[in-house]
């Protein structure tokens, strides 16, 4: 990349001294702590703002504690890539990460994957027939990653469908929990998920009450499932609500 | 892409309707399951699994390596799918690579359990030779010689099938290393360690068309779907990773449903795969024997 | 074309937005005409301009920086490294500059802007100009012991949104981050490395003397601040929007310091020729537009400080 020098020297980043790592409290099967003092049913306090950039059809910026992600749509416009003609939209979707996104620079993961994912979750949402041989493209930035980022990316995506202006059967909310130990923690910060045994996603259409996709990781009993769903849904409708009234707000605020 | 009439659409979905497919399968039976293994003999251990006209290959391939320093008791895997090109029309050029990303991360899911290592279906620690200097890398490769539909089951049941066949080789430490240098390892050449795969889950993958779901969908089948759930899990019939795949949306109770049923089908298919897999192994020894 | 008084006459019949993009120069020019341009501002007037300190908690310096809807956020992390044989007493900046997918429609996944490149070169010009005395970083400060240890400090700016005027946005978020920058309280450990020292385990590590006793702030002299114009027949645009960028073509970008002292001038062809008087005006518009930036800079700086 220019702007380095020729020979880049290795580096690396200074980690935190004297002290180890602290041992997680869930091996013992006590409740855990959480390292932002939620509750274990506790959403992180979600900001959410469409317009964030101004030369894209629609935007988003959403913050919920340090996940910050940015999202732009644009189109529907011309397929770059030269295909077959087809009779109904395409949705074209890219997840990428800051260099100074993760602790460590430039330890992002895989965004490929991520991007696959973000396509899965929001094909089923969006009106696909309503932009015949043109393409919608979705393109996500995570500025900090600090938890829950597919989850975060996928809200976000959402609302900036929305601001587009794209024909949506439902927005999508997407909410993740973790499993440790005993504990299920809803909307698991970093630290929370290098300690999972397993983890459950779930993107849901609120108003519609359709799943449109799950993941789980890890080994779950059925009732375990349940429980988890359950948190997981009634935490999807309430940022549905929230994400109602980001809309509703930008709708009727004063135009700048 | 299936190029399928109206007529032929409607054969598929009314036969699923009526519990009886356009192979006369029900809606919840398997194809027949052909299980070789040890087919490639350069690999720690490897299978090829045929499920009708889907055929898939899995190669296990250990290799010495150093543990990532956050997980230093730990061993490492990667999982990754290959579609030859040769499988599909669709595959050629870089037309799997779409696929090939998606089932390598949906059998990572499936197999590699939390990131705690709960609930995996490959014991990471029993890969660890030195705490935090040594232990066994397992590169999992899969590859996808001809596809007609499910592909992601067969894999599965490829990957099982490979790990009983692998072998690792015992390793003998020696004793005289200091804390700070890397350890020399001496590796046997005669004594063998066998894989526990006990409790390496089974994928299943249940794809719904019009209101019912059914398992082992043939390409044509999946053409008609509307939404597919892939579940895995493991002989303690415990939910090991689950993925949905296909776009619309499901209500949650269906999910719940698709969860049991693959429960109960698990079960047999289990079953079933054991006793092929304890043949194909019969069978190697068999042929070793004569030559 | 046969009908050039055209666009002239159709101008009354047709609606503002379709004239705006079927002839955008003469919809421009009509503007200029009258000392105004489409968003209202003079000519030599640059946008609204914002900042933000420590945008990005993950960072040790960071920034937002806003003009216009132009959006850049700068971040800085310190990695440490071993210094190079030939300045054994120097740390080392690295500079790169990202537009990704989100900033404008230009710019597609798998295939980079080709701005970014230019503007990245641009940057690292500027900041690290002429080596070590009359820079803008004094790259000793960066160094923690000679020959063992010094900083490698990774600024990374990303384009959040494009609109004009990119490389005095990215400039501007640049030299914030650099006056946010703090650089942490740091020791060596049993291995010879370096090993960050929080506020909480500082007892405990008593018997371990830092390498700097507290948090400490870069040295800063002469800030360079810059303003791109455009020049179009008579006309000088100060701070030009995408859009006016993407009609008129001959740019003119000037950096000053703090102490209005050239730093650089940069006019990349185009299809203008500049006349020596309004390369001057341009130097002009630009000093005042220091003026205004600094303010906006101290500013910050003191908002950041009160919190």
């Amino acid at each position: 990349m220019a702007g380095k020098s020729s020979a880049t020297p290795t580096t690396y980043s200074p980690s935190l001294s004297g002290q180890k790592k602290k041992r997680p409290s869930f091996l013992t099967d006590s409740d855990w702590v959480r390292p932002d003092g939620r509750g274990p049913h506790q959403c992180r306090p979600a900001f959410l703002r469409t317009g964030a950039v101004n030369s894209a059809s629609g935007s988003a910026y959403a913050e919920f504690g340090n996940t910050k992600v940015i999202v732009s749509v644009f189109g529907p416009r011309e397929s770059k890539k030269a295909m077959m003609y087809s009779d109904t939209g395409r949705l074209n979707c890219n997840v990428s990460y800051t260099t100074f996104a993760t602790p460590i620079r430039g330890q992002a993961p895989e965004t490929k994957d991520l991007s696959s994912m973000l396509h899965k979750a929001l094909e089923g949402a969006i009106i696909l027939k309503s932009f015949p041989k043109t393409t919608v493209d979705v393109f996500a930035l995570v500025l900090e990653s600090g938890g829950s980022d597919l989850p975060v990316i996928t809200t976000c995506a959402s609302l900036a469908l929305a601001d587009a202006g794209i024909m949506l059967y439902d927005m999508v909310a997407s909410v993740s929990v973790s499993c440790i130990g005993k504990n299920l923690l809803i909307d698991p910060v970093s630290e929370e998920e290098s300690y999972q045994d397993g983890s459950l996603m779930i993107t849901c259409m609120p108003s519609r009450n359709e799943v449109t996709q799950m993941t789980v990781t890890g080994e779950w009993s059925t009732p375990k499932i349940h429980e988890a769903m359950q948190l997981c849904l009634d935490a999807c409708s309430k940022l549905g609500k929230i994400m109602r009234s980001c809309l509703k707000e930008a709708a009727s605020g004063p135009q700048d | 892409m299936v190029g399928l009439s109206l007529g032929e659409q409607n054969f598929i979905k009314g036969g699923i309707a009526q519990d009886l497919r356009t192979d006369g399968r029900k809606r919840l039976a398997y194809r027949p399951i052909f299980v070789e293994t040890g087919v490639i003999p350069q690999a720690s251990g490897s299978a090829r699994v045929k499920l009708g006209a889907t055929d898939v290959i899995a190669s296990v391939k250990a290799e010495l390596g150093k543990p990532n320093p956050s997980h230093p008791d730990k061993g490492k895997v990667s999982i990754y799918v290959d579609c030859s090109p040769t499988a599909e029309p669709t595959f050629e050029g870089r037309g799997g690579e779409e696929l090939s990303t998606e089932l390598s991360s949906a059998l990572q899911r499936c197999l590699l359990g939390g990131k705690s290592g709960a609930g995996a279906g490959i014991d990471l620690s029993s890969l660890s030779i030195v705490e935090g200097k040594v232990c066994w890398d397992l590169y999992i490769d899969g590859l996808v010689v001809s596809s007609d539909g499910n592909v992601l089951d067969a894999l599965g049941a490829a990957i099982k099938a490979a790990l009983s066949n692998t072998v690792i080789p015992k390793v003998q430490v020696a004793a005289n290393a200091s804390s700070d240098e890397q350890p020399e390892v001496d590796v046997s050449d005669e004594e063998f360690l066998q894989f526990d795969t006990s409790a390496v889950p089974v994928i299943i993958t249940l794809t719904k068309i019009g209101k019912h779901y059914i398992v082992d969908a043939t390409t044509e089948e999946e053409s008609q779907m509307s939404s597919a759930v892939s579940v895995s899990i493991n002989r303690q019939g415990r939910i090991c990773g689950l993925t949905k795949r296909g776009g619309a949306g499901l209500d949650p109770s269906i999910i719940l449903d698709m969860i049991s049923v693959a429960k109960h089908v698990s079960e047999q298919l289990i079953n079933k795969l054991d006793s092929e897999i304890a043949a194909a192994e019969a069978c190697e020894e068999e042929t070793e024997m004569d030559s | 074309m046969a009908s050039m008084g055209g666009p002239n006459d159709l101008s009354s019949e047709m609606e503002l937005d379709a004239f705006r993009r079927l002839f955008p120069i003469c919809f421009h020019e009509r503007h200029l005409l009258e000392s105004i341009r489409p968003d209202g501002r003079a000519l030599g007037r640059a946008r609204d301009t914002t900042l933000m300190l420590g945008a990005v908690a993950s960072a040790n310096g960071s920034a937002l920086a806003k003009i216009g809807c132009t959006t850049m956020l700068a971040a800085i992390k310190l990695e440490v490294m071993t210094p190079t044989a030939e300045a054994p007493d120097e740390g080392c900046i690295a500079i790169d500059f990202h537009m990704p997918p989100i900033c404008s429609p230009l710019v597609r996944p798998g295939r980079p802007a080709e701005l970014a490149p230019v503007i990245s070169k641009q940057l690292s010009d500027t900041i690290l100009r002429q080596g070590i005395i009359s820079g803008m970083i004094n790259l000793k400060d960066l160094c923690l012991v000679s020959g063992k240890a010094a900083w490698m400090a990774y600024l990374d700016i990303y384009c959040l949104d494009a609109d004009g005027a990119l490389f005095d946005a990215a400039l501007l978020s640049a030299v914030a981050a650099f006056s946010h920058l703090q650089i942490p309280v740091v020791s060596f450990n049993d291995d010879g490395r370096i090993v960050l020292i929080s506020d909480d385990n500082s007892g405990a590590m008593k018997e371990k003397e830092p390498v700097n006793k507290e948090k400490i702030k870069l040295k800063l002299n002469n800030l360079p601040f810059s303003l791109t114009c455009i020049l179009h027949k008579n006309y000088i645009l100060a701070d030009p929007t995408s859009e006016e960028e993407s009609i008129m073509e001959t740019f003119l970008t000037v950096v000053l310091d703090s102490s209005f002292q050239l730093v650089s001038l940069n006019k990349p062809g185009g299809p203008g020729l500049a006349h020596t008087s309004s390369i001057q005006e341009c130097i002009t518009l630009t000093r005042q537009r220091v003026k205004e930036v600094q303010k906006i800079l101290q500013e910050a700086i003191s908002d950041m400080e009160v919190d």
